[in-house]
């Protein structure tokens, strides 16, 4: 719907500075760039409610290429489903003002996010899909607890995640 | 009711007129099973649907008499087309309920949101149509 992107849109701007009580994921990561306010303990800024799921886009994305690697015949398989995860933390990244780290560092960086069989290296069709069943519970309970104006985007990640889990099988 | 969960009664309505022509036009084992249990959960959501306007105590916009089809079907080719165009639509419909609910609701617009965009993707595999996954589902577009 083309009103629906033109609110998104619209929001993005607003929302960069959301912080959500709750948000699972403070990673040491994200703070690692904060000495700035070490000597004030009470004003780190807490990552955004979706940053976990941005992660775990990254995460995923990553864990595709490497099965790639390792098995080059899955490519026409899997690639699309790894430049979906790559949209996915595109228009995250957007919305909560964050930066993309550069695609050759993301694996390492973000591999804690996917369960330890889909990071260990050795990604099967089997465990990729299982990484994204873990993954479209986290978008769904994200969308569950996300502000209306975030509901839709979250809502359709979470959709794209069930149908790569689906394209799998 | 507000305007976006009547789309998606219209949405579910549509999807149950275009699968007994779609049903019409297929003869496979798997596509007739899978255009069956597409029918009946398009009827499900439908009545859910429904049921909300009852408590809600609103009236649902007359669904039209007849629906014209954005095609001709004609064959299975045609007749796959149509079902990954319904579900997409589908899903589209009931993108727009996510922020104008909370909780069980926003759940239950999600779930068959997410349930319409599997269907779409379970099609497109049966037709042979690459990639089958849309990055965001849904979405107009």
């Amino acid at each position: 719907m083309v009103l629906t992107g033109a609110v998104l849109m619209s929001v993005t701007g607003h929302s960069r500075r959301r912080v959500l009580a709750g948000a699972a994921g403070l990673s040491v990561a994200s703070l690692a760039g904060c000495g700035f306010f070490d000597d004030d303990p009470e004003l780190p800024e807490a990552p955004d409610a979706l940053q976990p799921l941005l992660d775990e886009a990254l995460a995923l994305a990553a864990a595709y290429d490497r099965a790639v690697v390792t098995e080059p015949g899955l490519a026409t398989r899997l690639t699309p489903l790894a430049d979906d995860h790559r949209a996915h933390a595109a228009e995250l990244a957007r919305l909560i003002g964050a930066t993309l780290p550069s695609t050759s560092g993301s694996s390492a960086a973000s591999a804690g996010a996917v369960s330890a069989s889909a990071a260990a290296g050795a990604e099967t069709v089997a465990t990729l899909r299982a990484a994204e069943q873990a993954a479209q519970k986290t978008a769904v309970a994200a969308c569950k607890a996300a502000p209306a104006e975030r509901a839709a985007l979250v809502g359709s990640i979470a959709a794209s995640r069930a149908t790569h889990a689906e394209a799998l099988r | 009711m507000n305007p976006q969960t009547g789309a998606a009664l219209a949405a579910e309505e549509a999807a149950i007129y275009a699968y007994g022509i779609i049903g019409v036009h297929l003869s496979g084992k798997g596509d007739i099973a899978e255009a069956r249990a597409a029918e009946q959960a398009h009827r499900g959501r439908r009545d859910y649907l429904v049921g909300r306007l009852d408590t809600l105590k609103a009236s649902a916009a007359a669904s039209p008499a007849g629906y014209e089809l954005p095609f001709a079907v004609t064959d299975r080719e045609s007749a796959l087309k149509l079902a990954i165009q319904i579900e997409d639509g589908v899903a589209q419909a009931w993108r727009p309920v996510l922020p104008v609910t909370t909780g069980n609701d926003r759940g239950t617009a999600l779930a068959a949101m997410t349930e319409a965009a599997v269907r779409a993707t379970r099609w497109r595999r049966l037709a042979e149509v690459s990639p089958a996954t849309l990055p965001f589902p849904g979405r107009a577009g």
